[in-house]
């Protein structure tokens, strides 16, 4: 029976492997960020629009009440599900630092 | 977010419910006004409201027909006037008093308002439960997984 000796890899594979690997890494943490960026864009979006309507309800510019209050709530909505990607995305990266090499 | 559509439909419900308020306001503040320089009796107001029409990139997205029944709030139809006869008040002193001394009142149900504007207040409040019956599904949705 043969065992093949641990050939180590090749250094010019493993760079090419090591290449592959960070680019595909790269790319799914951009694909993330961006996607991320543009939630908070968003979030943003709509806190500031939240905002408009409540200076024009000072003003009392606003033509209804409910409408203001729907869409302080709405923003409120989407800012807590902000909040809870980040708590997932935050609790992976601990769990993995607290990873045992 | 797919929970702004329940927000929508409560609000077109507020909206008909506040406008419902506003003019059983101004019936009961009409109460006692005689006919204006043009002559014309003030008449109260209805609302008349109807399912709210849906869009027609909704109709041609989803061409089901259960689609025509599901997730379309209220909108108002018309404001009517309604041909209620003018209350005559015997009342000579007054300036819009006719020859036979009789003033002419907008034919304004004083009980009848009072309960549309109650109606009208429960109704705008049960909007306002279904929004926040909606609101709390999706905070409960936002605490699956959550370490409590």
């Amino acid at each position: 029976m043969n065992i093949d000796p641990i050939v180590g890899i090749p250094p010019a594979a493993a760079g090419a492997l090591s290449a592959q690997a960070g680019e595909a890494q790269g790319e799914t943490f951009s694909k993330f960020g961006t996607w991320f960026g543009q939630q908070i864009a968003e979030v943003n979006g709509q806190l500031q629009r939240a905002d408009a309507n409540l200076q024009q309800l000072a003003l009392g510019d606003a033509n209804n009440l409910h409408q203001v209050m729907i869409n302080l709530e709405e923003a409120k909505l989407s800012f807590q599900l902000l909040m809870q990607v980040r708590n997932r995305a935050l609790e992976a990266y601990q769990e993995i630092m607290r990873m045992q090499v | 977010m797919d929970y702004s559509q329940a927000f929508e439909i409560s609000a077109s419900g507020m909206t008909v419910e506040k406008l419902r308020i506003d003019l059983t306001a101004v019936n009961i503040a009409n109460m006692h006004t005689t006919a204006g320089a043009d002559g014309t009796l003030f008449r109260p107001l209805r609302v008349v409201s109807r399912p709210g029409a849906q869009n027609f990139a909704g109709l041609f997205e989803d061409g089901s027909e259960s689609s025509v029944y599901k997730l379309r709030g209220a909108q108002v139809f018309a404001v009517q006037e309604m041909t209620t006869a003018p209350r005559m008040v015997y009342e000579p002193g007054n300036p819009s008093a006719d020859a036979t001394g009789f003033v002419a009142l907008p034919g304004v149900d004083h009980v009848s308002e009072m309960v549309n504007l109650i109606a009208a207040l429960r109704a705008y409040e049960a909007n306002v439960v279904a929004m926040n019956a909606a609101k709390n599904m999706a905070v409960k949705a936002l605490e699956i997984g959550g370490n409590q």
